[in-house]
């Protein structure tokens, strides 16, 4: 018995759309343009950074800004051997956990350095800002060794 | 036999274009923060959240529940979400309501939503297909069609759905959360407004809202103590039947009709026009109005648009059977959440919560949905009495 052609077509859907940020995460993007970087305090006090609309414990509305530093410690990290196109740089890069000064809760970001041997979690970095911010996440371009 | 359970409190955010001060997160935590208030309960007194939105592709969010769960305080609870396209904030307060009935949980938050100024819901329904000519036509050119079917029909006058047009905006204007504010909206206006989808005008259809709905249903213990008078559940029923079948009856779709008679039945109704006080009913499009009394079982089959023409619908008039009095979707169309506003502007009118457009002394209240091609239905029965 010969086996039926099964029909298939190549399909391909897109839509555009646009987002508001609201009143937190938008400060906080509105604040990266300003080359400064907000978190927000929790309910429990803790810094939170990037900042939260609502208290991950308490689900009560968040809005205590808190100026934090612009360095910090690695706390964890990841060594891009090989980056893709998609990645923030065409050499090797670490993608780290970083705890800032001021802030309780460490934020993911990008650490640019020569090798893997320096980086090390416990070691400090500080935010490296784009020649242009424009309130987007990549106005810190990286964080590198202090 | 399930267990009796009511809505304790409604929560509504106002219904505009565009609500750019607020995230999705933000606009959805407003009307349920709204109910809560309404309810005097907080978070700690909520069991399970139930949350329903209109397609993912509509926005563009896919899987929002798992992005506002901080948002409505569903930490360490268990939160669901509904999916049955343009009914789903009917079907959203029903799943929460059999939680309730259930026995499952005590006290549930219900929230549905629509962020339109943010998505693309025009042509996220009309999807093209493999194989198929890209049918491109958007709501109103799905169902122009099946009303053009109806108006063949019933040989009902060309101006029907005008008149509805003009009540439902007439109604809307004394709801200050209605999106569409036209207090002086004249049927003269309505039909020189531009023809969108032949027989559907401009002015015929509903707007494009940003808006958000919630409720909390609590069962009979608790809604007993509730602060203000509890809006009873009286019958529930949800139906569905297949789109894309061409020998489908589209005008007066069999599932709408054994919806209809499931909770009639349930709440004791027998003769609907008669015995509800006032109902909510999902009209985007003006000729829905007649179309869904007939289907409904508020007129015999072609007759619905005798009551339109009656003024039996409208409050202005002084109709028997006012449907609408919020203004209804023609007035604000938040999509995910339309469903779920009828279903709460049901439990306010029995609550004597509805202000200027409160239905004078109404005691049972029919809350109605549909979504897809007109093929999921869902409705509920409440009553300021338990039955």
């Amino acid at each position: 018995m010969s086996q039926p052609d099964v029909l298939h077509q190549a399909f391909e859907l897109g839509f555009t759309y646009t987002r508001s940020t609201g009143p937190v995460v938008g400060r906080f993007l509105t604040e990266l343009k300003q080359r400064n970087i907000v978190g927000i305090k929790g309910s429990d006090g803790r810094v939170i950074v990037p900042p939260m609309e609502y208290d991950p414990d308490t689900a009560e509305e968040l809005s205590e800004f808190v100026d934090v530093g612009q360095e910090g410690e690695i706390v964890s990290y990841a060594w891009v051997k090989e980056p893709r196109e998609a990645h923030p740089f065409d050499k090797p890069f670490a993608w780290a956990m970083i705890l800032l000064d001021g802030a309780d809760v460490p934020m993911i970001h990008c650490v640019a350095a020569d090798s893997e041997d320096a980086v090390s979690t416990g070691a400090r970095v500080k935010a490296v800002w784009a020649e242009e911010t424009i309130g987007f996440i990549t106005d810190i371009r990286c964080f590198e060794r202090v | 036999m399930a267990n009796l359970a009511a809505v304790v409190g409604t929560g509504q955010t106002s219904y505009t274009t565009k609500r750019g001060d607020v995230s999705i997160a933000g606009l959805v935590r407003e009307a349920a923060v709204n109910a809560l208030n309404d309810a005097e309960l907080t978070w700690d007194d909520i069991d399970a959240v139930i949350v329903g939105k209109a397609p993912d592709m509509f926005e563009g969010v896919i899987m929002p529940e798992i992005y506002l769960t901080d948002a409505l305080g569903c930490n360490g609870k268990p939160m669901l979400r509904v999916h049955t396209a343009g009914s789903v904030g009917g079907s959203t307060a029903l799943v929460a309501a059999s939680h309730v009935q259930s026995g499952t949980f005590k006290r549930v938050l219900t929230v549905a939503f629509e962020k339109q100024s943010e998505s693309n819901a025009m042509w996220a329904l009309s999807n093209p297909q493999p194989f198929s000519t890209h049918l491109n036509a958007g709501a109103g050119g799905y169902f122009a069609p099946i009303i053009r079917e109806y108006m063949r029909r019933s040989e009902a006058p060309y101006d029907v759905g005008i008149k509805v047009a003009v009540k439902d905006r007439l109604h809307g204007a004394r709801n200050p959360l209605a999106h569409l504010q036209k207090p002086d909206i004249t049927m003269k206006e309505v039909e020189e407004s531009f023809m969108l989808w032949d027989p559907i005008r401009f002015l015929e259809s509903c707007p494009s809202s940003d808006g958000a709905c919630a409720m909390v249903i609590a069962n009979e213990e608790l809604a007993e103590q509730a602060p203000r008078p509890p809006a009873w559940i009286r019958g529930v029923a949800m139906r569905s039947e297949p789109t894309m079948y061409a020998g489908r009856e589209e005008v007066n779709p069999q599932a709408g009709r054994d919806c209809a008679a499931d909770v009639y039945k349930q709440a004791g109704i027998k003769d609907p026009r008669k015995d509800l006080d006032v109902a909510e009913v999902y009209v985007p499009f003006s000729w829905y109005e007649p179309m869904w009394l007939e289907n409904l079982g508020f007129a015999p089959e072609g007759e619905g648009w005798k009551l339109t023409m009656e003024g039996a619908t409208s409050l202005d008039e002084g109709g028997d059977i006012p449907w609408n009095p919020s203004g209804g979707v023609l007035s604000s169309n938040p999509i995910g959440a339309s469903g779920m506003i009828r279903f709460a502007e049901a439990a306010r009118q029995v609550r004597g919560d509805a202000g200027d457009h409160q239905v004078e002394g109404a005691k049972l209240a029919l809350g109605h949905a549909y979504g897809g091609g007109a093929q999921f239905f869902a409705m509920w029965v409440v009553g300021s009495e338990k039955g």
